[in-house]
Protein backbone atom coordinates (compact mmCIF):
# COMPACT_ATOMS: atom_id res chain seq x y z
CA UNK A 1 0.00 0.00 0.00
CA UNK A 2 1.30 3.37 -0.84
CA UNK A 3 1.45 6.19 1.14
CA UNK A 4 -1.32 8.09 -0.22
CA UNK A 5 -2.97 5.04 0.10
CA UNK A 6 -2.53 4.84 3.74
CA UNK A 7 -3.56 8.72 4.16
CA UNK A 8 -6.59 7.90 2.57
CA UNK A 9 -7.59 4.89 4.21
CA UNK A 10 -6.43 7.34 7.29
CA UNK A 11 -8.54 10.43 6.66
CA UNK A 12 -11.83 7.63 5.74
CA UNK A 13 -11.36 6.14 8.98
CA UNK A 14 -11.47 9.00 10.81
CA UNK A 15 -14.51 10.66 9.17
CA UNK A 16 -16.59 7.28 10.05
CA UNK A 17 -15.18 7.36 13.44
CA UNK A 18 -16.32 11.08 13.77
CA UNK A 19 -20.05 10.30 12.27
CA UNK A 20 -20.19 7.25 14.51
CA UNK A 21 -19.39 9.78 17.52
CA UNK A 22 -22.26 11.99 15.82
CA UNK A 23 -24.81 9.04 15.39
CA UNK A 24 -24.55 8.03 18.87
CA UNK A 25 -25.26 11.22 20.70
CA UNK A 26 -27.69 11.37 17.76
CA UNK A 27 -29.71 8.47 19.47
CA UNK A 28 -29.11 9.08 22.97
CA UNK A 29 -31.21 12.08 22.09
CA UNK A 30 -33.73 10.78 20.44
CA UNK A 31 -33.86 8.18 23.51
CA UNK A 32 -34.08 10.86 25.85
CA UNK A 33 -37.37 12.20 24.22
CA UNK A 34 -38.69 8.90 25.72
CA UNK A 35 -38.07 9.99 29.19
CA UNK A 36 -40.45 13.40 28.24
CA UNK A 37 -42.90 10.91 27.02
CA UNK A 38 -43.29 9.21 29.99
CA UNK A 39 -43.32 12.23 32.46
CA UNK A 40 -45.95 12.95 30.12
CA UNK A 41 -47.77 9.91 30.55
CA UNK A 42 -46.90 9.44 34.24
CA UNK A 43 -48.62 13.20 35.32
CA UNK A 44 -51.44 12.92 33.14
CA UNK A 45 -52.17 9.47 34.88
CA UNK A 46 -51.24 10.89 38.35
CA UNK A 47 -53.54 13.65 37.97
CA UNK A 48 -57.06 13.99 38.61
CA UNK A 49 -59.61 13.55 35.44
CA UNK A 50 -60.30 17.28 36.13
CA UNK A 51 -56.69 17.91 35.60
CA UNK A 52 -55.15 15.23 33.28
CA UNK A 53 -55.02 17.67 30.19
CA UNK A 54 -53.52 20.42 32.00
CA UNK A 55 -50.61 18.10 33.26
CA UNK A 56 -49.76 17.43 30.03
CA UNK A 57 -49.51 20.17 28.36
CA UNK A 58 -46.85 21.06 30.82
CA UNK A 59 -45.13 18.17 29.77
CA UNK A 60 -45.18 19.14 25.94
CA UNK A 61 -44.23 22.87 26.52
CA UNK A 62 -41.33 21.84 28.96
CA UNK A 63 -39.37 20.61 25.69
CA UNK A 64 -40.12 23.99 23.67
CA UNK A 65 -38.94 26.67 25.91
CA UNK A 66 -36.20 24.50 27.67
CA UNK A 67 -34.72 24.33 24.08
CA UNK A 68 -34.66 27.58 22.43
CA UNK A 69 -33.18 28.97 25.95
CA UNK A 70 -30.89 26.61 25.95
CA UNK A 71 -29.55 27.72 22.56
CA UNK A 72 -30.06 31.08 23.57
CA UNK A 73 -27.90 31.19 26.85
CA UNK A 74 -27.93 27.53 28.10
CA UNK A 75 -24.97 26.35 26.34
CA UNK A 76 -22.73 29.41 26.82
CA UNK A 77 -23.19 29.01 30.23
CA UNK A 78 -22.09 25.49 30.93
CA UNK A 79 -18.80 26.94 29.07
CA UNK A 80 -18.27 30.47 30.59
CA UNK A 81 -18.83 28.97 34.38
CA UNK A 82 -16.63 26.30 35.05
CA UNK A 83 -15.01 28.27 37.27
CA UNK A 84 -17.60 29.29 39.52
CA UNK A 85 -19.52 32.99 39.23
CA UNK A 86 -17.13 35.14 36.92
CA UNK A 87 -17.62 33.85 33.52
CA UNK A 88 -14.29 33.41 31.31
CA UNK A 89 -14.38 33.74 27.56
CA UNK A 90 -16.95 31.33 25.95
CA UNK A 91 -18.42 33.38 22.45
CA UNK A 92 -17.48 29.98 20.76
CA UNK A 93 -20.94 28.82 22.39
CA UNK A 94 -23.25 32.16 21.80
CA UNK A 95 -25.79 31.79 19.67
CA UNK A 96 -24.00 33.95 16.96
CA UNK A 97 -20.85 31.84 16.71
CA UNK A 98 -20.49 30.08 13.57
CA UNK A 99 -20.02 27.06 16.37
CA UNK A 100 -23.64 27.19 16.79
CA UNK A 101 -25.70 26.32 13.25
CA UNK A 102 -24.96 24.20 9.94
CA UNK A 103 -20.91 23.61 9.50
CA UNK A 104 -19.33 21.14 7.85
CA UNK A 105 -16.41 21.11 9.39
CA UNK A 106 -17.91 20.57 12.79
CA UNK A 107 -18.86 16.82 13.70
CA UNK A 108 -19.74 17.76 17.17
CA UNK A 109 -21.06 21.04 18.67
CA UNK A 110 -24.32 20.37 17.50
CA UNK A 111 -24.72 16.65 19.08
CA UNK A 112 -23.44 17.62 22.58
CA UNK A 113 -25.57 20.67 22.84
CA UNK A 114 -28.31 18.75 21.82
CA UNK A 115 -27.67 16.01 24.48
CA UNK A 116 -27.56 18.61 26.89
CA UNK A 117 -30.57 20.55 26.10
CA UNK A 118 -32.46 16.99 26.59
CA UNK A 119 -30.55 17.11 29.92
CA UNK A 120 -32.12 20.52 30.83
CA UNK A 121 -35.81 19.60 29.84
CA UNK A 122 -35.06 16.60 32.29
CA UNK A 123 -34.92 18.83 34.99
CA UNK A 124 -37.85 20.42 33.54
CA UNK A 125 -39.84 17.58 33.98
CA UNK A 126 -38.48 16.32 37.53
CA UNK A 127 -40.38 19.74 38.86
CA UNK A 128 -43.48 19.13 36.72
CA UNK A 129 -44.89 16.31 38.28
CA UNK A 130 -44.25 17.72 41.79
CA UNK A 131 -46.48 20.81 41.16
CA UNK A 132 -49.04 19.34 39.04
CA UNK A 133 -53.11 20.53 39.90
CA UNK A 134 -52.32 24.38 40.96
CA UNK A 135 -49.39 26.21 39.60
CA UNK A 136 -50.01 28.42 36.62
CA UNK A 137 -48.77 27.18 32.98
CA UNK A 138 -47.24 30.50 32.83
CA UNK A 139 -44.97 30.11 36.13
CA UNK A 140 -43.95 26.82 35.95
CA UNK A 141 -42.41 27.75 32.38
CA UNK A 142 -40.58 30.43 33.86
CA UNK A 143 -39.34 28.07 36.79
CA UNK A 144 -38.30 25.64 33.83
CA UNK A 145 -36.62 27.89 31.86
CA UNK A 146 -34.81 28.73 35.66
CA UNK A 147 -33.87 25.08 36.36
CA UNK A 148 -33.64 23.86 32.72
CA UNK A 149 -31.48 26.39 31.26
CA UNK A 150 -29.75 28.41 33.84
CA UNK A 151 -29.71 26.51 37.10
CA UNK A 152 -28.85 22.71 36.50
CA UNK A 153 -26.07 24.04 33.76
CA UNK A 154 -24.59 26.37 36.03
CA UNK A 155 -24.22 23.67 38.35
CA UNK A 156 -23.35 21.27 35.15
CA UNK A 157 -20.47 23.79 34.50
CA UNK A 158 -19.13 23.19 38.67
CA UNK A 159 -19.44 19.49 38.56
CA UNK A 160 -18.97 17.87 34.74
CA UNK A 161 -17.07 20.48 32.82
CA UNK A 162 -13.24 19.50 32.43
CA UNK A 163 -12.27 23.00 34.39
CA UNK A 164 -15.20 23.01 36.81
CA UNK A 165 -13.94 23.83 40.19
CA UNK A 166 -15.79 21.01 41.83
CA UNK A 167 -13.51 18.54 39.92
CA UNK A 168 -10.27 20.95 40.02
CA UNK A 169 -10.77 21.49 43.73
CA UNK A 170 -12.62 18.53 45.06
CA UNK A 171 -12.06 16.32 42.83
CA UNK A 172 -16.07 15.56 42.30
CA UNK A 173 -17.25 12.62 40.40
CA UNK A 174 -20.61 12.20 39.27
CA UNK A 175 -20.61 10.22 35.95
CA UNK A 176 -24.44 9.70 36.10
CA UNK A 177 -25.97 13.02 36.88
CA UNK A 178 -27.08 12.05 40.65
CA UNK A 179 -25.71 15.60 41.39
CA UNK A 180 -25.81 17.68 38.47
CA UNK A 181 -29.74 16.86 37.01
CA UNK A 182 -31.15 15.03 39.81
CA UNK A 183 -29.86 16.65 43.33
CA UNK A 184 -30.19 20.02 41.79
CA UNK A 185 -33.90 19.46 40.10
CA UNK A 186 -35.11 17.83 43.40
CA UNK A 187 -34.06 20.57 45.55
CA UNK A 188 -35.28 23.26 43.14
CA UNK A 189 -38.56 21.49 43.15
CA UNK A 190 -38.73 21.63 47.30
CA UNK A 191 -38.11 25.32 47.29
CA UNK A 192 -40.92 26.35 44.84
CA UNK A 193 -43.14 23.47 46.37
CA UNK A 194 -42.55 25.50 49.93
CA UNK A 195 -43.88 28.79 48.27
CA UNK A 196 -46.84 27.04 46.21
CA UNK A 197 -48.23 25.23 48.86
CA UNK A 198 -50.37 21.83 49.16
CA UNK A 199 -53.18 21.33 46.76
CA UNK A 200 -56.82 22.10 48.05
CA UNK A 201 -57.73 18.82 50.20
CA UNK A 202 -54.66 17.13 50.96
CA UNK A 203 -54.07 18.30 53.98
CA UNK A 204 -57.39 18.63 56.19
CA UNK A 205 -56.93 19.49 59.93
CA UNK A 206 -52.79 18.97 59.72
CA UNK A 207 -53.18 15.16 57.90
CA UNK A 208 -52.32 14.37 55.07
CA UNK A 209 -55.01 12.55 52.70
CA UNK A 210 -54.84 10.74 49.80
CA UNK A 211 -55.30 12.46 46.10
CA UNK A 212 -55.02 9.24 44.29
CA UNK A 213 -54.14 8.90 40.25
CA UNK A 214 -57.05 8.61 37.89
CA UNK A 215 -55.47 6.65 35.96
CA UNK A 216 -52.23 4.32 37.62
CA UNK A 217 -51.69 2.16 34.84
CA UNK A 218 -51.15 4.86 32.43
CA UNK A 219 -48.85 6.14 35.38
CA UNK A 220 -47.26 3.50 35.65
CA UNK A 221 -46.31 2.71 31.90
CA UNK A 222 -45.42 6.61 31.90
CA UNK A 223 -42.38 5.69 34.61
CA UNK A 224 -41.38 2.57 32.74
CA UNK A 225 -41.08 4.78 29.64
CA UNK A 226 -38.83 7.10 31.95
CA UNK A 227 -36.51 4.33 32.51
CA UNK A 228 -35.95 3.33 28.90
CA UNK A 229 -35.66 6.94 27.96
CA UNK A 230 -32.49 6.92 30.96
CA UNK A 231 -30.61 4.61 28.75
CA UNK A 232 -30.22 7.38 26.42
CA UNK A 233 -30.05 10.25 29.09
CA UNK A 234 -26.95 7.73 30.73
CA UNK A 235 -25.62 7.06 27.10
CA UNK A 236 -25.51 10.63 26.88
CA UNK A 237 -23.30 10.88 29.75
CA UNK A 238 -20.49 8.89 27.93
CA UNK A 239 -18.02 10.43 25.97
CA UNK A 240 -17.28 8.51 22.41
CA UNK A 241 -13.65 9.70 21.99
CA UNK A 242 -12.28 9.19 18.42
CA UNK A 243 -8.61 8.26 18.05
CA UNK A 244 -7.30 5.55 20.48
CA UNK A 245 -9.01 6.98 23.13
CA UNK A 246 -12.11 5.35 23.20
CA UNK A 247 -15.16 5.78 25.99
CA UNK A 248 -14.04 7.95 28.50
CA UNK A 249 -16.20 9.50 31.20
CA UNK A 250 -16.99 13.04 31.51
CA UNK A 251 -14.03 13.27 33.63
CA UNK A 252 -11.67 12.04 31.09
CA UNK A 253 -11.06 8.55 32.96
CA UNK A 254 -11.24 5.69 31.19
CA UNK A 255 -14.54 3.58 30.95
CA UNK A 256 -17.20 1.72 28.92
CA UNK A 257 -21.10 0.98 27.94
CA UNK A 258 -20.43 -2.57 29.54
CA UNK A 259 -19.35 -1.04 33.42
CA UNK A 260 -22.58 1.27 32.61
CA UNK A 261 -24.57 -1.69 31.02
CA UNK A 262 -23.74 -3.87 34.60
CA UNK A 263 -24.67 -1.07 36.93
CA UNK A 264 -27.61 0.58 35.49
CA UNK A 265 -29.47 -2.25 35.11
CA UNK A 266 -28.74 -3.74 38.96
CA UNK A 267 -29.38 -0.03 39.89
CA UNK A 268 -32.75 -0.43 38.54
CA UNK A 269 -33.42 -3.65 40.32
CA UNK A 270 -31.95 -3.00 43.64
CA UNK A 271 -34.14 0.52 43.41
CA UNK A 272 -37.53 -1.74 42.90
CA UNK A 273 -36.58 -4.28 45.75
CA UNK A 274 -35.89 -1.35 47.98
CA UNK A 275 -38.87 0.64 47.26
CA UNK A 276 -41.87 -2.40 47.20
CA UNK A 277 -40.02 -3.79 50.96
CA UNK A 278 -41.03 -0.14 52.39
CA UNK A 279 -44.27 0.54 50.49
CA UNK A 280 -45.88 -2.61 48.86
CA UNK A 281 -47.49 0.41 46.50
CA UNK A 282 -47.22 0.30 42.73
CA UNK A 283 -46.59 3.62 42.00
CA UNK A 284 -43.42 3.59 44.63
CA UNK A 285 -42.26 0.35 43.69
CA UNK A 286 -41.71 1.53 39.91
CA UNK A 287 -40.48 4.99 41.18
CA UNK A 288 -38.09 3.21 43.03
CA UNK A 289 -36.74 1.71 39.58
CA UNK A 290 -35.84 5.37 39.03
CA UNK A 291 -34.28 6.00 42.31
CA UNK A 292 -31.91 2.69 42.24
CA UNK A 293 -30.26 4.18 39.00
CA UNK A 294 -30.42 7.84 40.64
CA UNK A 295 -28.69 6.65 43.95
CA UNK A 296 -25.96 4.53 42.12
CA UNK A 297 -25.45 7.15 38.96
CA UNK A 298 -22.83 9.34 40.29
CA UNK A 299 -20.82 5.70 40.66
CA UNK A 300 -21.71 4.06 37.25
CA UNK A 301 -17.92 3.17 36.33
CA UNK A 302 -16.76 2.55 39.30
CA UNK A 303 -18.75 0.37 41.24
CA UNK A 304 -19.39 -3.75 41.59
CA UNK A 305 -22.18 -4.25 40.94
CA UNK A 306 -23.22 -6.55 43.97
CA UNK A 307 -22.59 -3.34 45.67
CA UNK A 308 -24.09 -1.51 43.03
CA UNK A 309 -27.60 -3.45 43.66
CA UNK A 310 -27.18 -3.22 47.66
CA UNK A 311 -26.30 0.79 47.91
CA UNK A 312 -30.02 0.84 44.88
CA UNK A 313 -32.02 -1.46 47.25
CA UNK A 314 -30.73 1.45 49.90
CA UNK A 315 -32.30 3.99 47.72
CA UNK A 316 -35.12 2.62 47.13
CA UNK A 317 -35.84 1.40 50.77
CA UNK A 318 -35.64 5.24 51.73
CA UNK A 319 -36.91 7.10 49.19
CA UNK A 320 -40.52 6.33 50.17
CA UNK A 321 -39.64 7.26 53.49
CA UNK A 322 -38.00 10.61 52.69
CA UNK A 323 -41.31 10.88 50.49
CA UNK A 324 -43.77 10.72 53.99
CA UNK A 325 -41.11 12.46 55.83
CA UNK A 326 -41.72 15.87 53.27
CA UNK A 327 -45.36 15.01 53.63
CA UNK A 328 -45.11 15.05 57.28
CA UNK A 329 -43.64 18.65 56.89
CA UNK A 330 -47.01 19.64 55.12
CA UNK A 331 -45.38 19.65 51.82
CA UNK A 332 -47.68 18.08 49.05
CA UNK A 333 -45.06 16.63 45.99
CA UNK A 334 -47.44 14.92 44.05
CA UNK A 335 -45.40 12.76 42.19
CA UNK A 336 -42.44 12.54 44.84
CA UNK A 337 -39.94 14.30 42.86
CA UNK A 338 -37.94 15.27 46.23
CA UNK A 339 -37.50 11.90 47.60
CA UNK A 340 -36.91 9.88 43.73
CA UNK A 341 -34.54 12.79 42.82
CA UNK A 342 -33.34 15.24 45.52
CA UNK A 343 -32.71 12.88 48.09
CA UNK A 344 -31.38 9.85 45.78
CA UNK A 345 -29.66 12.31 43.74
CA UNK A 346 -28.36 13.66 46.69
CA UNK A 347 -27.53 10.12 48.56
CA UNK A 348 -25.94 8.99 45.23
CA UNK A 349 -23.03 11.79 44.93
CA UNK A 350 -22.15 10.99 48.87
CA UNK A 351 -22.09 6.99 48.34
CA UNK A 352 -19.27 7.60 45.39
CA UNK A 353 -16.97 8.74 48.72
CA UNK A 354 -17.94 6.35 50.70
CA UNK A 355 -17.44 3.70 48.38
CA UNK A 356 -15.21 4.70 45.69
CA UNK A 357 -12.26 6.97 47.54
CA UNK A 358 -9.42 6.91 46.36
CA UNK A 359 -9.73 6.75 42.64
CA UNK A 360 -7.67 9.03 40.81
CA UNK A 361 -8.96 12.00 38.64
CA UNK A 362 -7.64 12.63 35.31
CA UNK A 363 -7.56 16.22 34.83
CA UNK A 364 -4.10 17.51 36.20
CA UNK A 365 -4.00 18.98 39.62
CA UNK A 366 -7.22 17.17 40.55
CA UNK A 367 -7.41 15.75 43.68
CA UNK A 368 -8.56 12.30 44.18
CA UNK A 369 -12.23 11.45 44.88
CA UNK A 370 -12.99 11.68 48.67
CA UNK A 371 -15.63 11.36 51.06
CA UNK A 372 -15.22 15.22 52.28
CA UNK A 373 -15.49 15.88 48.25
CA UNK A 374 -18.35 14.36 47.57
CA UNK A 375 -20.43 15.18 50.65
CA UNK A 376 -19.63 19.06 50.21
CA UNK A 377 -20.26 18.45 46.43
CA UNK A 378 -24.08 17.10 46.69
CA UNK A 379 -24.37 19.71 49.58
CA UNK A 380 -23.43 22.51 46.77
CA UNK A 381 -25.93 20.85 44.19
CA UNK A 382 -28.86 20.82 46.99
CA UNK A 383 -28.02 24.97 47.46
CA UNK A 384 -27.44 25.49 44.11
CA UNK A 385 -30.62 24.08 43.26
CA UNK A 386 -32.90 25.38 46.51
CA UNK A 387 -32.20 28.78 46.50
CA UNK A 388 -33.25 29.94 43.11
CA UNK A 389 -36.19 27.72 43.18
CA UNK A 390 -37.28 29.34 46.02
CA UNK A 391 -36.25 32.71 45.56
CA UNK A 392 -38.15 33.01 42.05
CA UNK A 393 -40.86 31.36 43.19
CA UNK A 394 -41.52 33.60 46.11
CA UNK A 395 -40.98 36.24 43.86
CA UNK A 396 -43.86 35.08 41.61
CA UNK A 397 -46.32 34.02 44.58
CA UNK A 398 -45.83 37.63 45.96
CA UNK A 399 -47.05 39.01 42.55
CA UNK A 400 -49.92 36.40 42.44
CA UNK A 401 -48.46 34.75 39.36
CA UNK A 402 -47.62 31.05 40.63
CA UNK A 403 -50.77 29.86 41.77
CA UNK A 404 -54.13 29.28 40.14
CA UNK A 405 -57.09 31.01 41.76
CA UNK A 406 -58.67 28.71 44.41
CA UNK A 407 -61.74 28.33 42.91
CA UNK A 408 -60.41 27.18 39.29
CA UNK A 409 -58.19 24.63 41.05
CA UNK A 410 -61.47 23.38 42.30
CA UNK A 411 -63.33 23.72 39.43
CA UNK A 412 -60.47 21.86 37.60
CA UNK A 413 -57.65 23.40 35.22
CA UNK A 414 -58.72 21.35 32.14
CA UNK A 415 -62.57 22.71 32.70
CA UNK A 416 -61.22 26.26 32.60
CA UNK A 417 -58.11 26.84 30.48
CA UNK A 418 -58.05 23.96 28.41
CA UNK A 419 -60.35 23.35 24.68
CA UNK A 420 -60.43 20.10 24.81
CA UNK A 421 -61.34 16.91 27.02
CA UNK A 422 -59.53 13.87 27.70
CA UNK A 423 -62.36 11.69 27.89
CA UNK A 424 -65.04 12.94 25.97
CA UNK A 425 -67.08 10.33 25.69
CA UNK A 426 -67.17 8.78 28.86
CA UNK A 427 -66.48 11.35 32.16
CA UNK A 428 -66.57 14.93 31.03
CA UNK A 429 -64.34 16.91 32.91
CA UNK A 430 -67.27 18.81 34.68
CA UNK A 431 -69.31 16.07 35.60
CA UNK A 432 -66.78 15.01 38.19
CA UNK A 433 -65.96 17.78 39.58
CA UNK A 434 -66.55 17.95 42.97
CA UNK A 435 -70.16 19.36 43.96
CA UNK A 436 -71.71 18.95 40.48
CA UNK A 437 -73.85 16.78 39.00
CA UNK A 438 -73.82 14.03 36.58
CA UNK A 439 -74.73 15.64 32.77
CA UNK A 440 -76.62 12.44 32.28
CA UNK A 441 -77.48 8.92 33.75
CA UNK A 442 -75.03 7.26 32.19
CA UNK A 443 -72.17 9.28 33.26
CA UNK A 444 -70.06 8.06 36.52
CA UNK A 445 -71.40 9.98 40.09
CA UNK A 446 -69.21 13.04 40.84
CA UNK A 447 -67.82 10.71 43.91
CA UNK A 448 -64.30 11.32 45.73
CA UNK A 449 -62.52 8.60 44.11
CA UNK A 450 -63.17 10.41 40.91
CA UNK A 451 -62.40 13.51 42.15
CA UNK B 1 -33.82 35.57 -5.06
CA UNK B 2 -30.33 34.07 -4.42
CA UNK B 3 -30.17 33.49 -0.74
CA UNK B 4 -26.74 30.88 -0.44
CA UNK B 5 -23.85 32.12 1.29
CA UNK B 6 -21.74 29.67 -0.65
CA UNK B 7 -20.61 29.52 -4.25
CA UNK B 8 -19.67 26.10 -3.62
CA UNK B 9 -19.31 23.48 -1.37
CA UNK B 10 -15.32 23.09 -1.65
CA UNK B 11 -14.14 24.50 1.37
CA UNK B 12 -17.49 25.11 2.91
CA UNK B 13 -17.65 25.52 6.46
CA UNK B 14 -20.25 27.48 8.59
CA UNK B 15 -23.20 28.35 6.90
CA UNK B 16 -26.05 30.26 8.39
CA UNK B 17 -28.64 30.78 5.65
CA UNK B 18 -30.51 34.25 5.66
CA UNK B 19 -28.12 35.18 8.23
CA UNK B 20 -24.04 34.86 7.05
CA UNK B 21 -23.96 38.55 7.93
CA UNK B 22 -23.81 40.13 11.17
CA UNK B 23 -26.71 42.38 10.97
CA UNK B 24 -29.09 39.58 9.53
CA UNK B 25 -28.01 37.24 12.30
CA UNK B 26 -28.82 39.87 15.06
CA UNK B 27 -32.21 40.23 13.19
CA UNK B 28 -32.95 36.79 13.67
CA UNK B 29 -31.46 36.21 17.09
CA UNK B 30 -33.69 38.98 17.98
CA UNK B 31 -37.00 37.51 16.11
CA UNK B 32 -36.04 34.39 17.74
CA UNK B 33 -35.93 35.98 20.83
CA UNK B 34 -39.35 38.49 20.25
CA UNK B 35 -41.33 34.75 19.28
CA UNK B 36 -40.38 33.08 22.59
CA UNK B 37 -41.08 36.14 24.68
CA UNK B 38 -44.45 36.54 22.78
CA UNK B 39 -45.41 33.08 23.27
CA UNK B 40 -44.95 33.38 26.99
CA UNK B 41 -47.17 36.69 26.93
CA UNK B 42 -49.23 34.62 25.01
CA UNK B 43 -49.61 32.30 28.04
CA UNK B 44 -50.18 34.80 30.42
CA UNK B 45 -53.00 36.60 28.42
CA UNK B 46 -54.43 33.36 28.08
CA UNK B 47 -54.73 32.33 31.82
CA UNK B 48 -55.96 35.46 32.80
CA UNK B 49 -58.78 35.50 30.30
CA UNK B 50 -59.35 31.61 31.45
CA UNK B 51 -59.56 32.62 34.99
CA UNK B 52 -61.53 36.14 34.38
CA UNK B 53 -64.14 34.12 31.70
CA UNK B 54 -64.74 31.52 34.90
CA UNK B 55 -64.99 34.23 37.20
CA UNK B 56 -68.19 35.10 35.54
Amino acid sequence: MTAEEMEALKAAFEMHQAMNVEVFYWWCTAIMFMIHAGFLAYEIGASRVKNALASGMKNILTLSVVIPTFYFFGWWIYNAFPGGLVPVDAAFALPWSTSMGPDVQDMGTGIFWAAFALFGATTGSIMSGAVIERIRLSAYLILTILVGSVVWILAGAWGWHPDGWLLLDLGYHDVGASGVVHAVAGFFSLGVLINLGPRIGKFVNGKAMAIVPHNLPMALIGLMMIIVGFFGFLGGCIIFNGGETGWTTIYGNPTNLSAFAFNTLMGFAGGVIGAYLTSREPFMTMSGGLAGIITVAAGLDLYYPGLTFVLAICGGLTMPLVGKMVEKAGIDDAVGAVAVHGWCGFLGVVLVGAFASGYPNTPEGAPEITLMGQFIGALVMAVTGFIPGYAVSLLLSKMNMLRVPSNVEEAGLDLVEIPAQPYPETVPARDIVEGTQPANENSLPANGALS
Amino acid sequence: MNSSPITTWEGAAAYFTFADNPTMMAIFCALAVAGFVGFMAAIIKHEKDAFDKHDD
